[in-house]
């Protein structure tokens, strides 16, 4: 499990990053004493920092260039002003990359885990699997015993969502949302088009009944 | 200056002179002058009179329309004293003092309303990176605590966002320092970003989205165009009609690029379209209560004239096409290599 130590320094935010995060699989620390910020990252090895710019104390800035005398872990830089002079300098100090508040979550997430990635080259899950049902992320294709269908782009984000949150029920607009995160901007129509093609297909590779629908709650698998 | 107004300043002088042309004419007639030699007397004092009026006459004309040329070439004509030459005269003295007294009140307020305006734009922009921290906070809670209530808070907290950021930008547009730097960014990328700035309000809107944009690189400032593409997204959302959808397109022209953002909304009439980006201009849709400020299309065209981004306007009836083009002439390739 990647570690990521949160420096921020108002709490609402803190603690939901700290929901947040941990939702999506993350160890997260988030810094408890400001004067004892480099001591508690030194004491916690994360794998990542998120790191605010306006810091009670030493400013993000400082805290940065002290943690790279030690360690090159990446750094997200997160602050709410977005002006050149800031994000000249995050960079300049070695920082990873540079967000600005209020962030999209989809974003954040999405860049943490392309850091994470690349820094630590972790085999990611190309696949899942459900009920011995394989859905192929790399190659776009849904197996099951032994015989494959081809998914479109839509249908492939949609069968991960439900891969990944398997045996729940995902609401319709759960789906939606998740698909404009990824840049798919599907609407309600769209979407139940969507999930008849894929039952269409699950159909042909012998697969019945696979993506159930709960009424008026949403779809699972 | 004028001829006739010169001449009636000059009275008590012309006056004094035919007074002593009186007495000269007494005193000569007394001591049994001949009248021809009397008039030849006065024929060259009156020839001298009149010589040395408009010598004198155009010699100061000439010095006060330089004076005057000089004023007008000026752009801050309030500096005028810097550059004039100390004039000669006694009375001249003194206005150029008076000047030089008005010129110096002058800057100092000049001085204090710019540092005013100065120190109220920083609160403005420290006040913005504040408030932002709440909204970020608002944001994070209702992710996290999905409900239909969490998504319109969210739709909500996106408008609060947009309005904050048209502040900053008007604070940072009414300056004239850059705030913006200029390098290659992806159009597809900000396209997608500004979408995501107003994911909640175009899912409440049931806007239907395409986009045919398609690695297009740009030279730009990528935070200014998705600002300017939020307002645009934003208005597209505010005058929508039935079944609202909204297209991004981007086309190569022989010197740039051409992205167009085009819905069918209720459109802008004709005779509003050449006022669009006034400020502060609202027209008909802003009559019908659609809650119209005047500032985001004006905004829109302000930041594009700084970036050198054309701004064009297309509505017939239904629907608005908003065009930006994107220059990319030899020179940005050239220096890029």
């Amino acid at each position: 499990m990647k570690k990521i130590f949160i420096v921020e320094d108002d709490f609402t935010i803190q603690a939901q990053l700290k929901t947040l995060l941990s939702g999506n699989g993350y160890e997260v620390f988030a810094v408890t004493d400001f004067s004892q910020t480099i001591q508690q990252i030194k004491a916690f090895v994360p794998h990542l920092v998120i790191l605010d710019i306006k810091l009670p104390g030493n400013n993000g800035f400082e805290i940065c260039s002290e943690i790279r005398t030690f360690s090159d872990i990446p750094i997200v830089f997160v602050t709410s002003s977005n002006t050149d002079m800031d994000e000249l300098n995050s960079i300049m100090l070695g920082g990873d990359a540079f967000i600005t508040k209020p962030y999209n979550t989809a974003i954040l997430l999405a860049k943490i885990a392309a850091l994470l990635k690349r820094a630590y080259s972790s085999p990611q899950a190309e696949f899942f699997a459900w009920n011995g049902v394989t859905l192929h992320l790399e190659s776009s294709v849904i197996e099951y015993n032994g015989q494959k269908a081809e998914l479109t782009k839509n249908e492939l984000k949609i069968l991960y969502y439900l891969f990944k949150n398997a045996g729940k029920i995902c609401s319709r607009n759960d789906i939606v949302d998740f698909l404009w995160d990824h840049q798919l901007y599907v609407d309600d129509n769209a979407l139940s088009v969507n999930v008849a093609r894929i039952r269409d297909k699950c159909n042909k590779i012998g697969l019945t009944d696979f993506v159930k629908t709960k009424h008026r709650q949403g779809y699972t698998l | 200056m004028s001829g006739k107004l010169y001449l009636k300043n000059q009275v008590p002088a012309i006056l004094v002179n035919l007074m002593g042309m009186l007495a000269l004419a007494l005193f000569l007639f007394a001591n049994g002058n001949q009248f021809q030699t009397v008039l030849f007397i006065f024929t060259v004092w009156f020839i001298i009179l009149t010589t040395c009026l408009s010598v004198v006459y155009y010699a100061r004309k000439r010095y006060l329309n330089q004076l005057l040329d000089m004023a007008e070439q000026l752009e801050e004509r309030y500096l005028i004293p810097e550059i004039m030459t100390i004039p000669r005269k006694a009375d001249e003295q003194v206005f150029y003092q008076i000047m030089k007294m008005a010129e110096k009140s002058m800057l100092e307020k000049i001085g204090a309303i710019q540092n005013e305006r100065k120190e109220y734009k920083e609160y403005i922009e420290q006040w913005i990176h504040e408030v932002k921290t709440p909204i970020t906070a608002m944001k994070l809670l209702c992710e996290n605590n999905r409900s239909s209530f969490a998504r319109e808070m969210l739709a909500e907290l996106e408008n609060i966002n947009q309005y904050t950021e048209q502040a900053l930008y008007y604070a940072r547009s009414e300056h004239t320092e850059k705030d913006y730097s200029v390098r290659e960014t992806d159009l597809c990328d900000v396209v997608h970003s500004a979408i995501a700035d107003n994911k909640y309000l175009l899912r409440q809107s049931n806007m239907t989205i395409t986009i045919n944009v398609i690695n297009n690189r740009v030279y730009t400032d990528d935070k200014w165009v998705r600002f300017i593409l939020n307002q645009i997204i934003g208005n597209a959302i505010k005058y929508r009609a039935e079944k609202p959808a909204l297209h991004f397109s981007a086309v190569k022209t022989n010197d740039g690029i051409v992205l167009s953002v085009s819905d069918n909304g209720i459109g802008i009439p004709q005779s509003d379209l050449p006022r669009i980006f006034e400020k502060g201009f609202t027209g008909r849709n802003g009559r019908i209560g659609k809650n119209s400020t005047g500032i985001g299309l004006y905004l829109c065209k302000r930041l594009c004239d700084k970036l050198g981004i054309g701004l064009a306007v297309h509505s017939e009836n239904k629907g608005t096409a908003i065009m930006l083009s994107f220059q990319l002439n030899d020179f940005v390739t050239g220096v890029q290599g």
